[in-house]
């Protein structure tokens, strides 16, 4: 790098001509008209809007843009005083806690997958496509699977089939009681492929050799994972960890189509959605988006100050 | 030279897309005009018709001696289809008259372009651009509000001091349950029900005699709870309703209110597990439509537009879908039902018409004789006449139609209902609406119930009394 500018600098000289039909000018020109459309399309459809999300957040507004009213921070006032803003965060601690045990779960299978075993990449395969799928399919499928049908207007779901067959009486799944753990489950099932094959990547990047000298001392393998693995590995589960608070507070789709937020599956994300959409406060959702954004901001920074030396 | 080249070629760009835009604004203007031209075509056929109508002498009692009556109508597929011209041959033989139809697809802009002329037909319908003191500088007076309000229906839509302007072809029904009248009957309900006991002993006769689901909440779909709140007005029998709640200043879910009837029924039938369907979370709206008509759901609360689409369905699984049919709001007022309707277009006469005489015949013909209401489905202008098949059911319920807003309150129920994020309509996650479903099927009672009201009176309040200072 410093050898490129002090060339240029010597050749200061040159004319605009001459610098453009250098390689340093030509490279400059393609990189700009590469990089053009894609920062316009960044800046245009990303920042402005978030800009705009800024000061929208200090305004009372509805969808059209008529009407403006500045209010200062009164949006922010209502989301921490009246509770049922703040409240459907309370839902996330399901979405957390499911997803520490998705965390453990990954962590096992990922360990098996990397044990001698066959069709290896078939269960790779069969565990990763999940994610893969589109989330308003998943959700799709799962109202099917957790459905209590009456056999009239609908069948039975397929759980309660399963569950028919060892004589269990079919069950009002998403019903107030069980709703939250069984979308709990579905981002689980949905979101475990991919933890998986981190953990796969991460454990495959120890050296063989380690393990074969665990071998020869006689180690069992929970004494491999126990010693060798998981010390490995360490950073990466913890990184999982981080991301799984920000994945927990900002849940959308899935309760979304599933329950439509009923039986207290509301979320955060929907909350803000049925402000800005249903009662025409585009303000105010603004201002919960600004919360959120800024939750997440604060989770991010203690995820870089933590890894930053191990990394 | 490559800057110069990209420079040049940028300009290029915007003047090429700056033409393009100027382009498109010149096409949008020749379609002005070109519709402007087809308009004014329209109107010279409009004298000429006149002039036909002019020369032609007058002669009393039933023969027009061949006269053209010009009518403004918004049904082109009728004229389309050519049974509005069939039906009408009955009244040009009576009259010994012609009437001519000039059908229009944007018909309120459109003919209220043509009326800043004075050629707008003899007879039309009004548009609600004109404003209701300016009828009669464009209207003939068709009678007295007493004399009117006699006969049909809706007689208060077009009229200023007292004087009424225009006929209504027809109305719809606001609110009210959809049944299937087999299912009904198998369960040994011969009477519908007037009020909330009664409708809810129906529900059980349902379940005990029958196989099939009492009724089917949708829950799943929001809206389909909304569909409620439509029967609000028709429980209330109150054309003022929800202005009275606003000026008196008084709570929406007070104990009487229309608002706390209307809830608490539906409160009641979802509260009993036996009377809906298994789990309410994972309904489905489409296979419900399918049930309804093959009476296996039994009943439904929906708009009167949902009618025709059961109907449809029906029609297709091959079920009877004569037996769809539409019940009023089972809640009475001192023992009588009443249903909110709503009139569509009202025909009126041009006043500078010469043919007054039969356009007041045609009106009467039209809404008295000729059945176009009925076999379209409508309700009828004419007071106490037969009601389409699948509203037989209100007969002998009282129609009415709810006032404007006055001039103070005018979006002022809206802007309540949006602010204290109460919605009777919307449906939010934590709409009331759901709350109380949710609450039902918890088995809460009424004092689930009543936490609930109590809420939404104290969120309605608060916003009423900032919004109206």
């Amino acid at each position: 790098m410093d050898d490129l500018l002090t060339v240029s600098g010597k050749k200061s000289k040159k004319t605009a001509k001459q610098w453009i039909q250098s390689y340093d000018g030509q490279k400059a020109i393609t990189s700009i008209v590469f990089l053009l459309i894609p920062v316009a399309l960044l800046i245009l459809f990303t920042f402005v809007p978030a800009a705009n999300m800024v000061v929208y957040s200090f305004q009372k507004r509805s969808q059209l843009g008529t009407d403006i009213e500045w209010v200062g921070l009164d949006n922010y006032k209502t989301i921490f005083s009246d509770s049922s803003y703040l409240m459907t965060f309370k839902n996330s601690i399901y979405y957390l806690i499911g997803s520490f045990i998705q965390q453990a779960l990954a962590l096992l299978v990922a360990s098996v997958l990397c044990s001698r075993l066959r069709c290896k990449n078939f269960f790779k395969g069969v565990l990763f496509f999940p994610y893969l799928m589109n989330g308003v399919a998943v959700s799709l499928i799962f109202l099917n699977f957790f459905k209590n049908g009456d056999g009239v207007v609908s069948p039975q779901g397929t759980l309660n089939s399963i569950l028919s067959v060892f004589g269990v009486e079919p069950y009002t799944w998403l019903g107030a009681e069980t709703a939250n753990f069984c979308l709990v489950f579905v981002s689980l099932w949905r979101y475990i492929g991919f933890d998986i094959l981190m953990y796969i990547g991460a454990i495959q990047s120890i050296n063989t050799d380690v393990y074969e000298a665990a071998e020869l001392d006689g180690a069992n393998s929970w004494q491999r994972f126990r010693y060798i693995v998981f010390p490995s590995i360490k950073s990466i589960i913890a990184l999982q960890c981080i991301l799984a608070v920000n994945g927990a507070i900002s849940v959308f789709e899935t309760p979304y189509i599933i329950t439509g937020g009923k039986n207290g599956t509301t979320t955060f994300v929907i909350k803000t959605i049925e402000t800005a959409f249903t009662y025409d406060k585009i303000g105010l959702a603004s201002a919960m988006a600004m919360v959120l954004l800024s939750i997440t901001i604060v989770v991010t920074i203690i995820q870089k100050t933590v890894f930053k030396e191990e990394t | 030279m490559k800057i110069k080249k990209i420079v040049s070629m940028l300009f290029a760009l915007t003047m090429v897309t700056g033409c393009m835009a100027s382009f498109t604004s010149c096409g949008g203007d020749e379609e002005k005009t070109g519709s402007s031209s087809t308009a004014s075509n329209n109107s010279s056929n409009a004298d000429e018709s006149k002039d036909d109508g002019n020369s032609e002498e007058k002669t009393d009692g039933n023969d027009f001696g061949g006269a053209t009556l010009k009518v403004l109508t918004h049904r082109t597929d009728r004229i389309e289809d050519g049974s509005l011209k069939e039906v009408t041959k009955e009244f040009e033989e009576k009259y010994n008259c012609k009437v001519e139809y000039q059908g229009f697809t944007d018909y309120a802009s459109d003919v209220s372009t043509m009326m800043s002329t004075d050629d707008y037909g003899d007879v039309l319908m009004i548009p609600d651009t004109v404003k209701v003191k300016d009828l009669g500088t464009y209207f003939e007076p068709l009678g007295t509000y007493e004399e009117m309000d006699a006969k049909y229906n809706w007689a208060n839509q077009k009229m200023y001091d007292d004087t009424v302007y225009g006929v209504a072809i027809g109305g719809s029904i606001a609110g009210g349950l959809c049944y299937n009248k087999a299912t009904w009957e198998e369960a040994g309900i011969t009477t519908l029900p007037k009020t909330e006991e009664e409708f809810i002993e129906c529900l059980e006769k349902i379940r005990d005699n029958t196989d099939a689901i009492p009724y089917y909440t949708n829950f799943k779909d929001t809206w389909a709870l909304a569909q409620w709140t439509s029967l609000v007005n028709s429980a209330s029998g109150n054309s003022n309703y929800t202005n009275e709640l606003l000026a008196e200043k008084k709570d929406v879910f007070a104990e009487d209110s229309a608002h706390y009837k209307v809830f608490k029924l539906m409160y009641d039938v979802f509260s009993d597990p036996t009377l809906i369907e298994v789990d309410p979370n994972t309904t489905d709206w489409e296979g419900s439509k399918a049930a309804i008509g093959s009476g296996t759901i039994a009943t439904m609360c929906m708009g009167s537009w949902a009618v025709t689409q059961f109907q449809e369905v029906a029609e297709t699984n091959g079920d009877d879908p004569a037996n769809i049919g539409y019940m009023p709001c089972p809640i009475s007022v001192n023992g009588v039902q009443y249903a909110e309707s709503a009139p569509d277009y009202n025909m009126g006469i041009n006043i500078h018409s010469e043919q007054k005489d039969l356009g007041k015949l045609y009106i009467e013909w039209y809404v008295e004789d000729s059945n176009i209401a009925y076999n379209e489905g409508y309700v009828q202008t004419v007071k106490g006449s037969e009601m389409p098949e699948y509203l037989e059911a209100f007969e002998n319920v009282e129609l009415f139609v709810s006032d404007a807003a006055p001039e103070d309150l005018v979006g002022v129920w809206d802007q309540i209902d949006q602010e204290s994020e109460v919605g009777f309509y919307l449906q939010d996650s934590a709409n009331f609406k759901v709350r109380l479903c949710e609450a039902a099927f918890r088995g809460e009672g009424d004092e689930g119930f009543k936490k609930i009201a109590d809420e939404i009176n104290k969120k309605w309040n608060a916003t009423r009394d900032s919004v109206l200072g």
